[in-house]
């Protein structure tokens, strides 16, 4: 049995002057976090939830270096603790829009509080993408879920469709064959993009089918989930399920910075080196940018990257 | 063996630190039928030697009918969480995972010195006129699930219209049968209103709003009333 202690923040902060404002909860925050504060710059992180971004939202990570496996929302909350340890400064609130009206200054309003900070991280990454099919909103939270790791204990020995080939959907989909009955997994390529070691262990699970060059047309029930409508290379089929997890890429969480920098039309952050934007006291990491590998190991280096190019502008300028 | 480790009691006294008024918890559980009630009342035990502002106390479900009833306690593991002067601030199951930082938040806003709702929120609790009963289903697996949960027990906690329940779904499978939870977090209001997932505070307001209209009964999803 595991114990989570980090505390909910409350939508009462005042906001204020900050040198350093992180925006995010996931690896690129935190690792940015802890190395802001080992660095001693005035910072502050705003995470909308608990930690992890959508490392919390995976079961089992097997492939960040010196740690065998371990759960995401583990990772990430030993991750925080560090960050914490050091000086870390994390508050509750989601981050709504950004403004920048003097040049070297940015205006940061959350839920709760209006911040100006000279220099911003965004590291607020992605969420899942949606399917855009008939029957995907209706059905959310009854049968059609983007948490594995959160809904899975619901589908117990049921059956459940997963929508998706690349490394989140066959990850997630080893963890619900744990539960269900039978999976379907539906890929619209012939051939999964996930880690081939990944893709071969699903293929050897015992209650587990392919359904490979399929999308889906629309989600069907009544209270809750009952079939999926397939477009399959020999026609339309239905197949019956009680559950449809989605794993069809990602968002990037890039709404509140649209008018402070240059996104790419995908809705990614801009990146030059990797952490630079298109403004000079802002900086990005992880999922949001464009940066092509989405992975924990990434996102830290990046976060890591970010704080350091901080530090060097205060530098620069004199700040420290 | 303690179920806390000591790097997370060390967490939890550092935490327990802030508390300047005295948080009293009442525990029911039962000695058959209750697999998840032993670690509960042991975790909770743990809890109580880490703060002298912690004041948890411990009954039998079945013999201590009267209490139980007084505090609207209707299944168990059953958690009360209050400043002594209510009981409408409850936990159904194991408190472990994420719904532990939930019970640990919860704790330290009843003996804390400030108020953790925004001004806009206070407001409606102020006017409300009418008794509104969340219900927060979660998993202990599920990150997302702590905000609404913390959510809901903060408004309860505030006002005296209020009453939430954050329940362990996998726990109460026939409880979460009967109100259709598939996913979590699931917040269901007055039994026949619910919202998915875990909303800002300000839309669970405009949520709580919704619900409050006259309608013609039925069940009702609050998210196509609201915009995301």
């Amino acid at each position: 049995m595991d114990f989570k202690t980090g505390i909910i923040g409350s939508g009462t902060s005042v906001g204020g002057d900050v040198d350093l404002l992180i925006a995010g909860g996931g690896p690129a925050a935190l690792a940015a976090a802890l190395y802001a504060a080992r660095y001693g710059i005035d910072h502050v992180v705003i995470e909308s939830y608990q930690p992890g971004g959508q490392a919390a939202l995976t079961a089992l990570i097997e492939n960040y270096p010196g740690i065998m496996e371990i759960a995401g929302g583990d990772l990430a909350e030993k991750m925080k603790e560090q960050a914490e340890k050091w000086g870390g400064v994390f508050r509750m609130e989601t981050v709504t829009s950004t403004t920048s009206r003097e040049e070297d200054l940015v205006e940061v309003k959350t839920d709760s509080a209006v911040y100006n900070a000279k220099y911003l991280i965004i590291a607020t990454g992605a969420a899942p993408a949606k399917l855009g099919v008939p029957g995907e909103d209706k059905f959310y939270g009854r049968g059609v879920s983007y948490c594995a790791t959160c809904d899975a204990p619901f589908f117990k020995n049921k059956r459940v469709m997963v929508v998706g080939g690349g490394d989140s959907a066959v990850k997630e989909s080893l963890h619900l064959a744990d539960f269900a009955s039978h999976l379907t997994v539906v890929h619209r390529r012939n051939k999964f993009r996930a880690e081939p070691y990944l893709g071969k262990k699903l293929l050897s699970c015992d209650n587990c089918d392919v359904m490979w060059n399929t999308t889906v047309k629309s989600i069907e029930g009544g209270d809750g989930v009952e079939a999926v409508v397939l477009n399959t290379p020999d026609g339309e089929t239905r197949v019956e399920v009680d559950g449809v997890f989605v794993y069809v890429g990602r968002r990037p969480s890039t709404e509140p910075f649209r008018e402070l920098v240059d996104l790419n039309p995908d809705g990614t952050v801009k990146t030059v080196n990797v952490v630079h934007t298109s403004r000079k006291n802002v900086l990005a990491a992880g999922d949001v940018t464009d940066n092509e590998l989405r992975q924990v190991v990434t996102a830290v280096a990046d976060g890591a990257r970010a704080a350091a190019a901080v530090f060097d502008l205060m530098q620069q300028e004199g700040d420290v | 063996m303690p179920l806390l480790s000591e790097s997370d009691a060390n967490e939890v006294r550092k935490i327990f630190g802030v508390l300047v008024k005295d948080v009293y918890v009442k525990v029911f559980t039962q000695k058959l039928e209750c697999p998840t009630c032993r670690d509960t009342e042991a975790i909770l035990k743990e809890l109580d030697d880490l703060s002298q502002k912690l004041h948890v106390k411990f009954y039998n479900f079945q013999t201590d009918r009267e209490e139980a009833e007084k505090n609207g306690v209707e299944m168990v593991p059953a958690i009360v969480v209050s400043d002594g002067t209510h009981s409408r601030v409850k936990f159904y199951g194991t408190p472990s995972g994420y719904e532990f930082s939930s019970l640990l938040t919860v704790m330290v806003d009843m003996g804390g010195k400030d108020e953790p709702l925004s001004g806009e929120t206070l407001e409606f609790l102020d006017g409300l006129d009418e008794k509104l009963k969340i219900r927060v289903f979660v998993t202990p697996t599920c990150p997302h699930c702590p905000s609404a949960a913390v959510l809901a027990s903060r408004m309860a906690r505030y006002s005296e219209n209020v009453e939430s329940e954050v329940i362990e779904a996998n726990e109460f499978p026939e409880l979460s049968m009967k109100y259709g939870v598939q996913g979590v977090p699931r917040t269901v209001i007055n039994d026949r209103f619910y919202v998915e997932g875990a909303l800002p505070e300000s839309m669970l307001v405009a949520a709580l709003r919704e619900a409050l209209k006259d309608d013609p009964p039925g069940e009702k999803n609050l998210m196509d009333y609201i915009h995301t």
